[in-house]
């Protein structure tokens, strides 16, 4: 009796736990109202300190940090346009969710799927400040703190085996700190080429998710499950070092990189005129590429010779073959003064067969102008081989991604090239005058840059190389800034703005380094001068 | 008696599960719209906010201006700029040179820019200011700084004349630059952006131009011009007026009242964003009523002249493109003029009538006073006689004096336009527009509004003054031989020596027309 009633006793309890369920839900949940309301916001000054106590671990980054900008510009900016970026962005979602929702559902054996609302809610998202850090890389980088506390509003309404039930997911809370990096800077607009999106911290979610109007979120130990899912798959996929990667810009386009090399060589000159009153010309070769910022490359000087022979090569990096032309002009170099124009021509790229040598005999003019009759005379002819090499699609791309190359074959074995890239300097200043150039020694070796004329931070972006049979483990590089006057006279013709000794076995050891250097001998220059050791290995 | 109470106990059981559930979910949902109330509120604090929540302990490193500070964005565009500047040179470059090359004159070979480089300071942004004035409108202002160091040499080849590089450089721009973003409910949700430059602070923009070697002497065949024939002549006359233009087309008082009246609040460069078709028309400025006024007369005007008294016109504007003149009356302090003009106003709260008095002389006019009149002083439907005191400057800063200019009389009348009144009014301005155009020759970029605004939407306003500058300089020829004669003479003496344009400098050539300012730009003598 006793066993049959508590077996009776226990069906009985089965039976009405969900006789009692299901009363219970339509007593407490199934009236509730399940649209979402605009909360009520009151402004702080109306509060008393006890609410305004509870606000404190909300209080926004700006307010504690000195290192965070304020930026309700943009707070209010996008409250001012919330209102239309929400329908906008509903009416796309919908747009984007309507052909995959009527692939998917056939195979659910489900009827319809519909949006039954769709709103993003009355409460744009918040940023609460804004940090953004400096490093000497080409890369931007900012830390917004972004909050967004919303009262969305998204029902789905599902139609299955003739029953209808609906998904309503409510109060979306998103908080997080993202990182966004822009990089690389290129030229061309807008300025970077990809965007690097990574979450700092886990992000913070929470939000209620309602079936048939039973938040189930709010079963305990259910929402702090789900939470935990959330977070864990977010951090998988974004969380630093994981990044998200936007491209923007073709890298390889936008950076405006070589597409090939122009090999020149200059072989001879025949009959020039000649141009010095005492004996004959001492002709030079300068090259150039147009359109492009490139020094021009200079062959020696032949003295004293009309028909000089040089047999000198050179090598120009090529970025636009199409549009671009090599300009040859020959001149007589003199000891004192302007050396003389002797004559000068004109190669389109693009009339080279690329990949073979084409021997040209140039005829010398005195200029481009074809309008200009008056001076047809024979100035004489200069032979040059010109053999362009576009580089190969593959080559490109390992380039780009690795920005430490590998040191070009012929390296000897155990030793490298190391690569002194010359970029900018801030507040060089002389006492006389100012117009920069870097100058920079090692081991005896000298390069220069070009001179850039009055300016205080001046940028070169100039790239030398040396090849060194063994790695520089107790050298130093001297690294000078110069200025020279520009005036002829013999007052102040030269003065150093500061120079910097830097030790080369970091450079060794960290394969690259990239860093600005306080000047020495200036009152608060700077200079920035990129490292790198690139060996075979 | 088992199964009841079993079943009983079930379902209060269940009920109170649900209640609870129901407990539960009320719990969580009031604490997520609390949090969402503190985050919404937090999102823009005041300074008494901040106080009532910081009490004594108030940050030292916050502070409250009008225009938000925004250190980040210029911590980002000082490193960005060297690409920012490659990127806008490369596109200035791409884009101007074929206008130039298109409104080049015949007897001109080349005209390339041989130098341009925005320079290695980025501009700075001192603050930002976001407001909403109208509904479905974000106003934007931006004040926004640079004292950049550009270097940007056009060089002008000749077929017969040596090279002449003209270089401008030291620009100098302060100004506060107002952008009106138009809302759309679709993606990306602008539909269009309204730019222009706030009128208060006015609007700073100083250069300095120069004329680097070359020479116009050089030019062969100077001394036997009787013998060129006509069309050489003429083709040199549009030489002179060109190389003219482009050294005037900064010379502050034509270019500086194109650029006011192409940018400065209220006027506007309207920029539809792609994609969504939008009825901009409603952002344009369009006339809003017309200004009847009558220059009554003068009194106890300042003497400047040597011998016997000033001889004072006046001249009367909104818009520096539309002036109109008085007669001159001679040897007159208090000249009676009683003369009327009807002007067009676009924006009442913000527009002034500026009403200028000059003395003739044989050279430059000479200023005797100015008076300001904002429209929003004047009701519509009213005649109204007043009296303005005349100041040597409309620019507070540069009044040194408290001297007695005497003081001007006029009569206003301002009535607002109804919708068809002002679609005449707007055809009107078009026609007198076109007309000057046709005056300047056919297809040139004049100071038109409609032509600037190509070439300025292009690449902004770098180009808007460069086109300008070719109208200016082609307005010369249209405005005839005349400036050519004074042109020669003064030729000598500009080449080499620096002009300083400023927009905001007080002297100036009286002009009556826009098309006779132009000539007289040409003739007179760079600062």
């Amino acid at each position: 009796m006793g066993f049959f009633s508590t077996i009776l006793g226990f069906c009985g309890f089965g039976a009405g736990i969900s006789t009692g369920l299901v009363i219970g839900y339509y007593l407490f949940i199934y009236f509730q109202p399940s649209d979402v309301k605009d909360p009520v916001i009151r402004p702080l000054a109306e509060q008393d300190s006890q609410s305004l106590q509870q606000l404190l671990p909300e209080i926004p980054p700006w307010v504690k940090n000195p290192d965070y900008d304020r930026i309700d510009w943009l707070n209010k900016f996008l409250e001012l346009m919330w209102p239309y970026l929400d329908k906008a962005i509903c009416k796309t979602a919908k747009n984007i969710a309507k052909p995959i929702i009527a692939e998917q559902i056939p195979k659910y054996k489900i009827e319809s799927v519909e949006f039954e609302e769709l709103t993003l809610g009355s409460l744009p998202p918040t940023f609460q400040g804004m940090k953004v850090f400096t490093t000497e890389e080409k890369e931007l980088i900012m830390e917004p703190s972004l909050k967004w506390a919303g009262n969305p509003n998204v029902t789905l309404g599902v139609k299955a085996f003739g029953l209808k039930a609906t998904v309503q997911v409510v109060d979306l809370q998103i908080f997080a700190q993202p990182r966004i990096t822009l990089k690389p800077l290129v030229p061309s607009f807008p300025c970077f080429a990809k965007i690097f999106v990574s979450l700092m911290e886990k992000p913070h979610v929470d939000f209620g998710l309602k079936l048939v109007g039973a938040d189930l979120m709010s079963i305990p130990g259910l929402y702090r499950f789900v939470q935990e899912l959330i977070k864990d798959q977010v951090a998988n996929m974004y969380l630093w070092p994981k990044t998200l990667e936007v491209e923007i810009l073709d890298p390889a386009k936008a950076m405006k990189k070589p597409v090939g090399i122009l090999h020149v060589k200059v072989i001879r000159a025949m009959k020039l005129r000649k141009k010095d009153l005492l004996g004959a010309s001492d002709p030079y070769v300068k090259l150039k590429i147009t359109e492009s910022k490139a020094p021009s490359k200079k062959t020696t000087v032949k003295h004293k010779n009309l028909n000089p022979e040089w047999n000198e090569e050179f090598s120009i990096a090529i970025k636009d073959p199409e549009s671009q032309a090599l300009e040859l002009i020959v001149y007589d170099w003199e000891q004192v003064g302007k050396h003389d124009k002797m004559g000068m021509n004109v190669v389109p790229l693009k009339e080279l067969t690329p990949d073979e040598p084409n021997v040209m005999t140039l005829d010398l003019l005195k200029n481009l102008d074809k309008n200009d009759s008056q001076d047809d005379k024979f100035r004489g002819q200069l032979v040059v081989e010109l053999t362009y090499k576009p580089f190969k699609e593959d080559d490109m791309s390992k380039d780009l991604d690795n920005p430490l190359q590998k040191a070009p074959e012929g390296t000897p074995p155990g030793g490298g090239v190391l690569v002194v890239i010359v970029h900018e300097a801030q507040d060089v200043e002389g006492k006389h005058h100012t117009n920069p150039y870097v100058r920079v020694i090692f081991k005896g070796e000298e390069r220069k840059t070009k001179h850039i004329k009055k300016n205080r931070d001046p940028r070169w972006e100039e790239e030398f190389t040396f090849v060194l049979e063994e790695p520089p483990l107790k050298e130093n590089l001297r690294v000078e800034v110069l200025s020279t006057s520009t005036r002829i006279g013999l007052l102040h013709p030269k003065e150093t703005l500061g120079y910097v000794n830097i030790n080369l076995a970091d450079v060794v050891n960290n394969k690259r380094i990239n860093e600005k250097y306080h000047l020495i001998d200036s009152k608060n220059g700077m200079i920035q001068i990129e490292l790198q050791w690139r060996t075979s290995s | 008696m088992g199964l009841i109470s079993g079943m009983l106990m079930g379902i209060v059981f269940g009920i109170a599960l649900m209640a609870g559930w129901q407990h539960m979910m009320r719990y969580r949902s009031n604490k997520r719209i609390a949090k969402a109330v503190d985050i919404k509120s937090l999102s823009s604090l005041n300074r008494d906010d901040l106080k009532k929540i910081c009490g004594e302990n108030f940050p030292e490193w916050i502070s409250f201006p009008v225009f938000e500070q925004v250190k980040w964005l210029n911590k980002q565009l000082s490193k960005l700029w060297p690409f920012v500047a490659d990127a806008a040179e490369a596109i200035i470059k791409d884009s101007v040179e074929p206008l130039l090359e298109e409104y080049r004159p015949p007897g001109i070979t080349s005209m390339k820019f041989s130098k341009l480089s925005l320079g290695t300071v980025a501009p700075k942004i001192e603050g930002i200011r976001v407001q909403s004035l109208k509904k479905g409108q974000i106003t934007m202002d931006i004040d926004l700084r640079w004292g950049g160091d550009p270097s940007i040499i056009l060089a002008i080849e000749a077929a017969l004349v040596a090279s002449i590089p003209i270089q401008l450089k030291d620009l100098k721009v302060f100004t506060v630059v107002r952008a009106i973003f138009q809302l759309a409910e679709e993606i990306p949700c602008i539909s269009a952006v309204v730019v222009a430059l706030l009128a208060e602070p006015k609007p700073r923009i100083d250069y300095t131009l120069k004329a680097i070697g070359g020479s116009l002497t050089a030019i062969p065949g100077l001394s036997d011009m009787i013998d060129v024939s006509f069309d050489t002549f003429f083709s040199l006359v549009k030489l002179y007026a060109m190389l003219f233009g482009l050294t005037v087309f900064l010379y502050k008082d034509t270019v500086t009242s194109i650029i006011t009246d192409m940018l400065q609040w209220p006027h506007r460069i309207v920029v539809p964003i792609g994609g969504i078709p939008v009825d901009t028309s409603e952002l344009e400025l369009k006339p809003q009523g017309k200004i009847k006024i009558t220059v009554l007369r003068a009194n106890n005007l300042k003497n400047k002249e040597l011998i016997g008294k000033s001889d004072p016109y006046a001249v009367v504007y909104i818009r520096p493109l539309f002036k109109v003149k008085t007669k001159v009356i001679e040897n007159n302090l208090n000249p009676v003029w009683n003369q009327t003009f009807e002007l067009i106003a676009e924006d009442k709260e913000t527009q002034s009538l500026i009403i200028e008095v000059f003395d003739q002389d044989v050279g430059q006019d000479e200023r005797l006073g100015i008076a300001k009149l904002p429209l929003i002083e004047l009701e519509a439907g009213n005649s109204k006689e007043i009296e303005l005191r005349l100041l040597p400057s409309l620019d507070m800063l540069k009044i040194k004096d408290k001297k007695d200019r005497g003081t001007l009389t006029i009569q206003v009348f301002y009535r607002q336009f109804n919708e068809e009144e002002q679609l005449a009014a707007l055809e009107e301005e078009k026609r007198i527009l076109e007309e000057r155009k046709k005056l300047k020759e056919a297809g040139v970029i004049g100071s038109t509004m409609d032509a600037l605004d190509g070439a300025a939407s292009l690449v902004g306003s770098g180009v808007g003054m460069v086109g300008t500058g070719i109208g200016a300089g082609v307005g010369v020829v249209g405005s005839g031989l005349g400036a050519f004669g004074s042109g020669l003479s003064k030729a000598g003496k500009f080449m080499g020596r620096t002009i300083t344009g400023q927009s905001n400098a007080s002297k100036r050539s009286g002009s009556s027309t826009p098309v006779n300012s132009v000539q007289e730009n040409g003739g007179a003598k760079p600062l």
